[in-house]
């Protein structure tokens, strides 16, 4: 698979971004999941390489939230199988769940923040649990034109967009998991994390994006979801 | 040992964050407050200094400030975690923190509210109720290893009902045989700190409670916590 178009040096110069030196790769292989008597993934199937992005469509309720949450490790699947290796594991085994869960980056409409939290302190404390230097999600928020000082609670829902992305961006992970990843932007805000997000597949980073609408991205595999 | 620190530090920003958001909603401490004020006058006109004698104070006084503490705790630290559920940050806390650093995070933060309340109450209700302890630091001591197991049993029964639906009702039935024996220890040490007799062996009983608390919470936590 190769990567998208969009060069990483520019999210480097801006950001202070590190770009990826490792590769990683997710597998899952028939991965079912029922909530009650409602069987929501029967047997999905998908892999994604270093710099691929894997693009999940279909209608509402068939399911593309639900694959995104099992493959981040926030929700359990009844069964089948899932793998996600990054390279600098010694034993060359693939992440554990719990493992799996810190590591990746997640974009989703549901994932909310402190409103008693200024933005700044919100990005702050989430540097401290994911062990790494706030400034790093600084530099994704200049670029999102974000504001520091404005308590979250009184964000819009495009800039609370805006935090998601800086959020998940926090921690440079090699695998994003973006759900409804472009909702409520304007026309820069979408741009600007077209590019980021352009950026980290080109930088060697993999992504799963469950997106409505087509998305403009050379060689994105699709995976169609029935309802 | 780079590991610990890092782990503390964890444990340390989720307590940072608890405080710096209470501080600006006052939830917690208000609704402490308020019960803790009204159980402490209806406890006080009730059973003044009039209307109760001094042995019948020795076994009766020590049950009600216990009564008082446990009901002022049930009203607030249930929220540690419903409040995560409610907002939807558990989310992003489930992607971002130890679990275990965010149990201790969260025990750190109950343990500070409930001695606070207790540095409080504790000498009002002695004053208003003419309540005469012979063993300060017993009473102290009890007062402390108390307060910590109040707080680890709330904290932990307040993680276990988070996603559950009915949590005021849940919180009660989990909570009664996980807070009974120390409620049973705290009283009887506390009329013993009252009758100035030695503390004998419910001191000790009441210390391994609270290890075997901790221990249990940071053995269930990631079960509950996590999917």
């Amino acid at each position: 698979m190769v990567a998208p178009t969009l060069q990483g040096g520019a999210f480097q110069r801006t950001a202070g971004y590190i770009p990826h030196v490792t590769s990683p790769r997710l597998e899952f292989t028939d991965v079912r999941r029922r909530f009650g008597r409602l069987a929501v993934l029967t047997g999905v199937s998908g892999a994604v390489e270093p710099g691929g992005m894997l693009h999940v469509t279909g209608a509402n309720g068939s399911g593309k939230s639900t694959l995104l949450r099992c493959l981040s490790g926030l929700l359990a699947p009844d069964a089948g199988k899932i793998e996600y290796w990054e390279q600098d594991r010694e034993d060359g085994a693939p992440l554990g769940m719990e493992e799996r869960r810190r590591r990746v980056g997640v974009v989703a409409p549901d994932l909310a923040f402190y409103a008693e939290l200024t933005v700044a302190e919100n990005l702050a404390f989430f540097a401290r649990l994911r062990r790494v230097p706030p400034e790093r999600g600084l530099g994704v928020l200049a670029r999102l034109e974000l504001p520091l000082d404005r308590m979250a609670g009184a964000l819009s829902s495009g800039m609370r967009q805006r935090l998601r992305w800086a959020f998940a961006l926090l921690h440079s992970p090699r695998l994003l998991l973006l759900d409804e990843p472009f909702q409520n932007f304007d026309a820069p805000g979408e741009r600007t994390a077209r590019e980021l997000l352009a950026e980290h597949l080109a930088g060697g980073g993999l992504a799963v994006v469950a997106n409505p609408s087509a998305l403009d991205f050379d060689h994105a595999e699709r995976l169609e979801l029935g309802r | 040992m780079r590991n610990a620190s890092s782990w503390a530090a964890e444990a340390t920003a989720v307590f940072v964050k608890e405080w710096r958001c209470e501080f600006r909603t006052r939830y917690a401490l208000n609704t402490l407050a308020l019960f803790a004020f009204t159980t402490l006058v209806v406890v006080s006109v009730s059973l003044g200094p009039l209307g109760v004698s001094a042995s019948q104070g020795t076994a009766v006084l020590p049950v009600m400030l216990w009564v008082i503490l446990l009901f002022s705790v049930a009203a607030g630290l249930p929220r540690a975690f419903v409040q995560e559920e409610e907002t939807g940050t558990a989310m992003a806390l489930r992607l971002a923190a130890t679990p275990s650093a965010l149990f201790c995070g969260k025990l750190a933060y109950g343990l500070t509210l409930v001695l606070a309340l207790e540095a409080l109450l504790t000498p009002v209700y002695a004053a208003m109720m003419n309540l005469q302890v012979a063993s300060p630091g017993l009473l102290a001591a009890v007062l402390a290893a108390g307060g910590y197991g109040l707080a680890a049993g709330s904290t932990l029964v307040a993680a276990i009902i988070a996603q559950a639906r009915s949590k005021g009702t849940l919180f009660s039935v989990l909570s009664f045989p996980v807070l009974l024996p120390l409620l049973l220890l705290s009283v009887e040490l506390t009329r013993l700190a009252v009758a100035g007799s030695p503390a004998g062996v419910a001191l000790p009983q009441l210390l391994l409670y609270d290890a075997s608390v901790t221990v249990a919470g940071l053995m269930l936590f990631p079960a509950v916590w996590n999917p």
